[in-house]
């Protein structure tokens, strides 16, 4: 199991505290290969791809329209 | 030129209520839009382009006109509309979509119609020369001396209608102000990447009329440039094109991340804010007080407050008045 | 390995890089399409693999650059040009309708225009009447222009390349609804497995996006969506909805549409532009001439109603068709479908 997590450092979290996963690309269970780009999450109008850190089945924990943060665990990998 | 103590007090009060106005809007239309900011929520949906900044641009050239001259303005009309003295509550009313707005909530923010003024504007780049052509000729034909201001962008001049604008309004010597507010960029396309030339007002000559050039934002030489412009046109002497080199503090739409842009040019503008700078000019002048100021800026206040609460409070229009008003 | 799942702004982006590296032809100007990427992320990333030789932000003057681009296309090269919106158009009809679509004809043959231009469309997030609009059949309308709507990031890519590879001007007319943008709503099904290699798709085919034997429901762009998810509420109660995705207007599939409209007998049209003269009543003309047998019930359309966009929201959703309009429609059309056979 690897987790799918928000990197650190994509926005400024003084700035922007809360944004938002806008879109997953992908059904929860569906298989997906790493280096895909599995999510999107939206800091106000700057958009930021998440990709999956490796081959498996997708679990997804935070919907679309989840608050999420830098570091935050989004789903993960099976 | 002289400028009258209540001219000079008219324009200040403008300029606080324009830049209020916008802050205002800008927060209101934040309003659930937030973490997640899709366009299409909130009390306000759609684009939103907020002008402070440009507020000069709009009390310096309006404090010359009546209401019976016309405004043609850009997609980003609310100072301008301030200036020009369209009804602030159901202009507000009109941005949220609201039956008692100015056109039932048919139009929105780059939409603003007030017949009340003689104001317009559209959504479109460079639309507003043939309308203010227009005006000026029915002005002429009907034998007033109403003249007509066509506002416009550094990124709209590079339209063919601007152009063929400015060349009918010379050629027929019609009186036409063509303003251009030039606030350096064209959503993300600075000026020196759309224009040949660094200087719109040098057109001017290839249509034989005056262009004015106004540097830094300067509330006071907009001001006497429009003064001498509009007098001119009201004698029968033709259009003037005077560009405003002008500050854009915010996104070219409220939520735009400005990636293209400096990091550190907005800050630079805002050390050179027109507003402080124009209340101390007056105040050294001994045009205002400081308490005349507070005054000023306190009622500026109460009328943007009071605007916005009378659009809140307004009902919606019912769905089927979409089918109205297509024809009168 | 997994599908492949893009939106189609990623999607239609990737056939233009991919055009753009096997052909030193091809190049991109318009608004905003270089630093920022478009304004509807049509060509994010180009301008870093490409240049500004080749990725060209323009001055706010598309008479003169989509001009360019048919004098482009026309001298040699493969021009992809921006319309930012539809709705601005109209400052650039001329070089679209007259030139760009009739130089062809008028020379004969001689000289060909292989250009792309590309627009986005659609409305429904308060953008009032001169940033919503659809227009498809405004271009449809005029010979010598092919029109593609891709409805899915599958379509998108495959269209985008074929348009590039197109020897004719072809207008693709993206749904900022379906782009996949995270800054307003969008679609999930509009997101597809696409493939990563180069792929062109033929012109001229419909696609049939559910199979059904009730009723046809033809649509085109964010309307497939909406009739796919007016068919799911049908199925519950019994009704089986075949939707038909148009996918190009130039050229046509009548006999795609023909060939659902014989087998359920019914048939409604939906589009997000306006109702008369529009798409809906080109489709319904194209089945009623050729065949009037197979009708079990008079075709219906929904569409824009023929008023300028509203921006004031329950006026602009009032407007919109949506699936519950779609489905109203629909039953209503099988139920007299039956009460007309009951009388036969």
């Amino acid at each position: 199991m690897t987790q799918i997590r928000v990197p650190d450092g994509l926005w400024d979290t003084a700035k922007i505290p809360e944004a938002v996963l806008s879109q997953w690309l992908y059904l929860d269970g569906a298989t997906v290969t790493e280096g895909s780009v599995v999510a999107v999450v939206m800091a106000e109008k700057t958009e930021f791809e998440i990709q999956a850190p490796a081959d498996g089945t997708l679990r997804i924990t935070v919907p679309a329209d989840g608050v999420v943060a830098p570091g935050g665990v989004i789903g993960k990998i099976d | 030129m002289e400028i009258p103590r209540q001219r000079l007090l008219w324009m200040y009060e403008t300029m606080v209520r324009a830049r209020y106005y916008e802050e205002t809007m800008a927060r209101v239309y934040l309003e659930g839009k937030t973490p997640k900011f899709d366009i299409a929520e909130g009390p306000v949906p759609g684009e939103m382009h907020l002008s402070a900044g440009q507020e000069p641009c709009a009390a310096g050239v309006c404090a010359h006109l009546r209401p019976t001259d016309t405004v043609t303005a850009t997609h980003r009309p609310h100072h301008i509309a301030i200036a020009k003295g369209v009804d602030l509550k159901r202009m507000t009313a009109e941005i949220f979509g609201k039956k008692s707005g100015l056109s039932g909530g048919r139009g929105g923010h780059m939409h603003l119609f007030d017949p009340a003024v003689n104001f317009s504007c559209s959504g479109i780049i460079a639309e507003g020369g043939g309308p203010a052509v227009g005006a000026a000729l029915a002005a002429t034909m009907r034998g007033t001396d109403d003249v007509a201001v066509s506002y416009i962008g550094d990124g709209g001049v590079n339209q063919g209608g601007f152009h063929e604008s400015v060349n009918l309004a010379a050629l027929w010597k019609l009186p036409v102000i063509f303003v251009v507010e030039d606030n350096a960029w064209a959503i993300s396309v600075p000026k020196s990447r759309s224009a040949s030339i660094a200087r719109i007002s040098d057109r001017a000559r290839a249509y034989g009329i005056p262009g004015v050039h106004v540097a830094e934002n300067d509330t006071v030489a907009i001001y006497q440039a429009a003064g001498e412009a509009v007098e001119r046109a009201r004698k029968g002497e033709g259009p003037t094109l005077i560009e405003i080199e002008t500050f854009r503090f915010m996104g070219h739409f409220e939520g735009d991340p400005q990636a293209y842009r400096p990091s550190d040019e907005v800050e630079k503008l805002q050390q050179k804010d027109p507003l402080p700078r124009f209340k101390e000019l007056v105040i050294q002048g001994g045009n205002m007080t400081e308490g005349e100021a507070q005054e000023i800026e306190a009622r500026a206040k109460e009328n943007v407050d009071d605007a916005f609460a009378f659009a809140r409070e307004s009902a919606y229009p019912e769905p089927e008045e979409a089918l109205e008003k297509v024809f009168v | 390995m997994g599908p492949r799942n893009l939106t189609i702004a990623k999607a239609l982006t990737e056939g233009i890089a991919q055009e753009m590296r096997a052909d030193s032809r091809v190049f991109v100007m318009g608004e905003d399409i270089g630093e920022y990427g478009g304004i509807f992320d049509s060509t994010k990333g180009l301008l870093e693999e490409f240049g500004p030789k080749r990725v060209r932000d323009t001055p706010i003057s598309e008479t003169a650059f989509i001009g360019a681009a048919v004098g482009a296309a026309m001298s040699g090269m493969r021009p992809i040009a921006e319309l930012m919106f539809v709705d601005f158009f109209g400052v650039c009809m001329d070089a679209i309708y007259n030139l760009a679509a009739k130089n062809t004809y008028f020379s004969g043959g001689n000289f060909n225009v292989p250009m792309v231009l590309m627009t986005a469309t659609g409305s429904g997030y308060g953008d009032a009447g001169q940033h919503s609009q659809s227009l498809y059949a405004t271009f449809a309308h005029l010979p010598g222009l092919k029109v593609v709507v891709p409805s899915n990031a599958h379509d998108a890519k495959g269209f985008m390349i074929a348009a590039i590879r197109d020897d004719n001007p072809v207008l693709y007319m993206f749904h900022k609804g379906l782009q996949g943008l995270g800054w307003m709503w969008n679609v999930a099904t509009a997101i597809a497995d696409v493939p990563e290699e180069p792929y062109a798709l033929p012109f001229g085919e419909v696609g049939i996006r559910r199979e059904g034997g009730d009723v046809t429901i033809v649509a085109l762009g964010l309307m497939v969506h909406r009739a796919l998810e007016a068919a799911e509420a049908l199925e519950a109660e019994g009704i089986d909805a075949e939707v038909i995705d148009l996918r190009t207007l130039v050229p046509l599939d009548r006999k795609g549409v023909l060939h659902s409209v014989g087998k359920t007998g019914r048939l409604l049209v939906v589009d997000e532009d306006y109702t008369s003269y529009g798409v809906t009543a080109e489709i319904i003309a194209s089945v009623v001439e050729r065949d009037l047998t197979i009708l079990k019930a008079p075709p219906r359309r929904i569409a824009y109603p023929d008023i300028p966009i509203p921006f004031s929201r329950p006026m602009e959703q009032y407007a919109l068709p949506d699936a519950d309009r779609i489905a109203q429609a629909a039953r209503e059309l099988v139920e007299s479908g039956r009460q007309v056979g009951a009388l036969a």
